[in-house]
């Protein structure tokens, strides 16, 4: 079973009391352990479509299933508990909470989730990114790297099946972009299915599949192609 | 223009496009402004009202001449036969009830054939009429009105013969003969108003010594002066209010600052000057000012309609009898308000507009790293407030200047400035020593709430600041207000030990001594249920041109039953056995302090002209009022003033009569009297509500401040919760459920109360200590002792910590109403 299916999807905004479509029938499905990179021009609808499967909005028409869910049948309580098992996301700016020390941003979706052992936890997966000896600092003693690092540490602490990367590469150097796809290949591996929005061909080139979208509908779907 | 046209666009737009916001900032300067200028106003109209009335029908006097216990009718007489061509203006002056309405108003005794009333008739044997008066104009009686007036123990009916012009008040006149009688007089006069050239020094040979001849007006004078420490100190608490909305604008412009940082770079970057910016910042200050300014004046002007009754009413108990009058909002007045709306706020805001045209054009530094800055600094900001907290403790250490406690003023502003200082410190030491434990107890909310509070740090330390700085006077003030209670409670106890006591119905006050027949005492002492009877007399006077109360009662009732206990420990009874016969006296401690007097001095004073020298053989606790007592064996005031009238009467009961068969008895005796008997329980708790009614407007202050200091809080929440959309945005993202982003704003709440409340009861009981022992001390006179009042301190905490946590509801709502999409990804 798909750990995420999108089945005929179409979402629209309303701007000045028309509707705008920011997806059209959109339909995909990614198994667990699928890399799969969105890629497209800008408001192409990459960030719909991952706030869509990251049960952050729900579709105009059409059905979006997490883990077999359909997300349209569930109230603000159970999309809240459904991201806290299911998902995890990563941002381009990396939002770490500028007040919290890296181990308690790691820490915090599983303490907002009640879970116990959240400290524990949040070290295992800082030492996943090898992050670990950082846990004190704060995000501002951090380079722009170590913070994507401890921002994907908190996206996986709590195991969650999926991961949603908007852009993580955006804000790095290519070598350190390169170093965080690395992390996230093998995350991959593990058997968490990631779905990454990107404008970067080389980010693409290390997933098993490339969806390309183009003013909300999906162009292609592919394997990368390597350069 | 172009300038104006920018700063319309850069800084009052954005103002306008969070109104919630900026209306809460303007409210908190008005509020600060209204209450300022409600006092001032308030204070003008209750101190400026004893001219009014009493000096009707008085003309432009150029001397007025007066004495304690009444001119003798030979100083008229004197002053009549000198050669220059004056005009003398003899007058009684007392006040009556009037028995329908209740109320006091002044009632006088004047020569009604030289005055000559517009109104009625104008033949000496009209104005010889033992029931005929003339009313002032604004008590809307008329011709041929019958009113029953309350004059000291005896209440009568009296024909209005006519209304008197313009500017008599609320007056009510009668010829000098029939008022002499009424008021048992016996030929003695209260003033003299002389009209006319002549010098100083021969007027003052022709009245005699023990006689004062002074200016007219100077007795106006002597009341403000006497009035003087009272309306200082309840100024300097109207101003707290606007010193906790300093901290507000303080905020409101760091903010500001904080969240344009990025604009401020880009405006620089493209040529603006660093004056440019700070004036820009400035101006948005002065422009929030002046709307607060403008408010204040309006709000200001209702609030002194309420506030003058109270203020009235702490004058009426406490020095001199006033009928407030009409609140006048001049043009001085709103400009005061406008300019101090616009100068605190400038001014408060004058460190973060600097820091704003510091800003490089090149946005370097994260918030967190600023606010780590200031985290660091705590600790070199601590030793500036332990410094300052030293300061204060020297200043509380001068004594008063001119009568005002400045250094007590100093120290306290010292005091409160040092706390300002040490709460950064206080807060880190407490959020990092809580943020685990209450995570634990509480959740992520609890451990975002301390984690963002510290992080946050000069904002917090700054709504901290405002907001303990309200609570710290609220509870100095209470603490204060809650062992003057307990003191004069206490002080009750030992003083008033007789069973029963007996005034006029017509009211006391500080400078109303309304009489009883003296058989009303002769006629109690002979009933069989009665021990003694200790006849006490008060006259105004006047001591080195301040007003005071000479008393005089038994002091050998006194020794046998009451405990006076004086300032030197000394036994009471040796001290009251030398008082019969002889001069010597003891006074009261706002007197001696007033005076700077003590126990083996001389004072000399003037008792019906004749000047008498009056040893003090010590100096006793006092809290009924602040004019101060000199106080007399009986029979030594009779000595020097033979009218044998007493105030009232301290009835002391055989120890086999009941207090009812008592209290029947004395009441027979008085029958067909205006008598109020009351038991020594009831004059106690009489005692105690006039005391809480004169602290009323100093609670009312208190709220003011506590109110605006919570109305930020809320403006401060709703900027936190704008400025940290993107985190509440982020922790939806992350699993975080709307009412978990709730929690978090009530808990930060919840936190900055407790933060408050703490900082806020330590410097409130340093505060006290001042107030107690320095500030009243030297401002009043008065021994306090200290007390804790805990349940009014617990209740006033826990209030102000629920309405914290209450004004954060809204902006929680906000939070969880915010769409995660739209904040996170918003660049």
């Amino acid at each position: 079973m798909p750990i995420l299916s999108l089945q005929r999807v179409r979402k629209d905004y309303i701007t000045d009391g028309d509707p705008v479509p920011a997806l059209r029938e959109v339909s995909l499905d990614v198994a667990p352990g699928e890399f799969v990179a969105l890629m497209g021009p800008s408001g192409c609808g990459k960030s719909t479509l991952l706030n869509l499967a990251g049960a952050m909005d729900f579709p105009t028409s059409g059905a979006v299933l997490i883990d077999g869910v359909d997300t349209s049948a569930l109230n603000d309580a159970g999309l809240t508990r459904l991201r806290r098992e299911k998902i995890g996301f990563i941002f381009q700016s990396f939002q770490l909470l500028p007040a919290l020390s890296v181990a308690e941003n790691v820490e915090l979706p599983l303490m907002l989730a009640g879970r116990p052992e959240a400290r524990q936890t949040a070290l295992d997966r800082l030492r996943q990114v090898e992050m670990e000896a950082f846990a004190a600092r704060l995000p501002y003693q951090l380079s722009g790297g170590q913070m994507q690092r401890v921002a994907i540490a908190r996206a996986l602490a709590p195991a969650p099946k999926l991961l949603l990367a908007d852009e993580p590469t955006g804000n790095l150097d290519s070598s350190t972009g390169e170093t965080i796809l690395q992390l996230l290949r093998r995350i991959a591996r593990q058997g968490t299915a990631i779905v990454m929005a990107t404008h970067s061909a080389e980010a693409a080139n290390i997933t098993d599949t490339v969806v390309r979208l183009r003013d909300g509908r999906v162009e292609a779907i592919a394997a990368p192609c390597p350069a | 223009m172009p300038r104006l046209i920018l700063f319309h666009r850069l800084i009052l737009r954005p103002l306008r496009r969070e109104p919630a916001r900026t209306l809460l900032t303007v409210a908190a300067v008005a509020l600060g402004v209204a209450v300022v200028l409600a006092i001032e106003l308030a204070g003008s109209a209750a101190a400026g009202s004893f001219r009014s009335s009493m000096e009707t029908l008085a003309g432009a006097a150029d001397y007025e001449v007066t004495t304690a216990g009444g001119i003798p009718a030979g100083v008229l007489t004197r002053l009549a036969l000198l050669q220059e061509p004056l005009k003398l203006d003899p007058r009684i002056e007392d006040y009556a009830v009037i028995a329908d309405r209740r109320r006091t108003v002044p009632f006088l005794g004047v020569d009604l054939l030289a005055h000559r009333p517009p109104e009625g008739p104008s033949d000496s044997a009209s104005f010889s009429r033992q029931d005929s008066i003339w009313t002032g104009a604004d008590l809307g009686y008329r011709t041929g009105d019958r009113v029953r007036l309350l004059i000291n123990d005896h209440a009568n009916e009296y024909t209005v013969r006519g209304v008197l012009g313009e500017r008599s008040g609320e007056a009510i006149v009668m010829d000098l003969a029939p008022a002499t009688r009424i008021l048992g007089r016996a030929g003695r006069l209260d003033r003299i108003l002389i009209t006319g050239p002549a010098p100083l020094d021969l007027l003052q040979r022709a009245a005699g010594p023990g006689i004062t001849v002074a200016a007219y007006g100077s007795r106006t004078a002597e009341n403000r002066r006497m009035l003087a420490a009272f309306r200082w100190n309840l100024r300097v608490l109207s101003y707290i209010a606007l010193v906790v909305g300093a901290f507000l604008i303080y905020n409101t412009i760091s903010v500001s600052v904080v969240r344009r940082r990025a604009e401020i770079g880009i405006v620089r970057a493209l040529g603006a000057p660093r004056p440019a910016i700070l004036a820009a910042f400035l101006g948005e200050a002065a422009a929030l000012g002046l709307a607060g300014g403008l408010a204040g004046i309006l709000l200001g002007r209702a609030m002194a309609q309420g506030a003058v009754g109270l203020v009235a009413a702490t004058v009426g108990s406490l020095y001199v009898s006033s009928t407030p009058a009409p609140i006048e909002l001049t043009l001085a007045t709103s400009l005061l308000g406008v300019a101090l709306g616009v100068a605190v706020s400038v001014i408060s805001a004058l460190a973060p507009a600097w820091e704003a045209a510091q800003v490089p054009p090149v946005e370097a530094m994260s918030r967190g790293r600023r606010d780590h800055q200031v985290r660091v600094h705590s600790l070199r900001d601590l030793a500036f407030a332990a410094v300052l907290a030293l300061a204060a403790w020297i200043a509380s250490r001068q004594p008063a200047i001119d009568g005002k406690p400045l250094y007590g003023y100093l120290a306290a502003v010292t005091l409160i400035a040092a706390s300002a200082l040490a709460i950064p410190a206080l807060i880190s030491g407490l959020t990092i020593a809580g943020a685990a434990p209450l995570g634990r107890l509480f959740g992520a909310e609890a451990l975002l709430a301390v984690r963002s509070l510290a992080g946050s740090m000069r904002r917090t330390a700054v709504l901290v600041g405002a907001l303990s700085t309200a609570i710290a006077m609220m509870a100095a003030v209470g603490i204060m207000v809650g062992s003057f209670r307990q003191t004069v409670l206490l002080w009750m106890q030992d003083r008033l030990q007789a069973d029963l006591y007996l005034r006029p119905a017509s009211p006391a006050g500080a400078d109303r001594h309304p009489t009883l027949a003296p058989e009303v005492a002769d006629r109690i002492e002979a009933l069989p249920e009665i021990a003694a009877v200790d006849r006490f007399r008060a006259y105004e006077i006047t001591y080195q041109g301040m007003p005071a109360t000479l008393g005089a009662g038994d002091a050998r009732i006194v020794a046998r039953y009451g405990a006076r206990p004086f300032l030197s420990g000394a036994n009471p009874r040796s001290i009251f056995a030398a008082m019969p016969g002889r001069d010597n006296v003891i006074v009261s401690e706002p007197f001696a302090n007033k005076h700077h007097v003590r126990a083996g001095d001389t004072i000399g004073i003037a008792l019906a002209g004749r000047p008498v020298r009056l040893n003090i053989l010590d100096v006793y606790y006092d809290y009924s009022n602040e004019r101060g007592y000199i106080i007399m064996d009986r029979s030594t005031l009779l000595k020097y003033l033979p009218d044998p009238a007493v105030s009232n009467l301290a009835v002391y009961l055989k120890p086999a009569a009941s207090l009812e068969s008592g209290r029947a008895a004395v009441e027979r005796a008085v029958a067909g009297r205006k008598v109020v008997v009351l038991t020594n329980r009831s004059l106690r708790e009489e005692a105690i509500a006039i005391f809480d009614r004169t602290f009323s407007i100093t609670y009312a202050l208190e709220a003011v401040a506590v109110f605006v200091a919570i109305m930020g809080v809320a403006g401060a929440l709703l900027a936190l919760v704008i400025d940290r959309r993107r985190e509440f945005g982020l922790l939806r993202f992350l699993g975080g459920a709307t009412a978990q982003l709730r929690r978090v704003i009530l808990f930060e709440a919840a936190l900055l109360g407790l933060l408050a409340n703490v900082a806020g009861l330590i410097l409130g009981v340093l505060l006290s200590l001042l107030l107690i022992y320095v500030i009243n001390k030297q401002s009043f006179g008065w021994t306090i002792q200290f007390h804790w009042p805990i349940a009014v301190l617990l209740g006033a905490i826990t209030l102000v910590y629920a309405a914290t946590v209450i004004a954060a509801i809204y902006p929680a709502r906000i939070a969880a109403k915010l769409n995660p999409i739209e904040v996170v990804h918003e660049e």
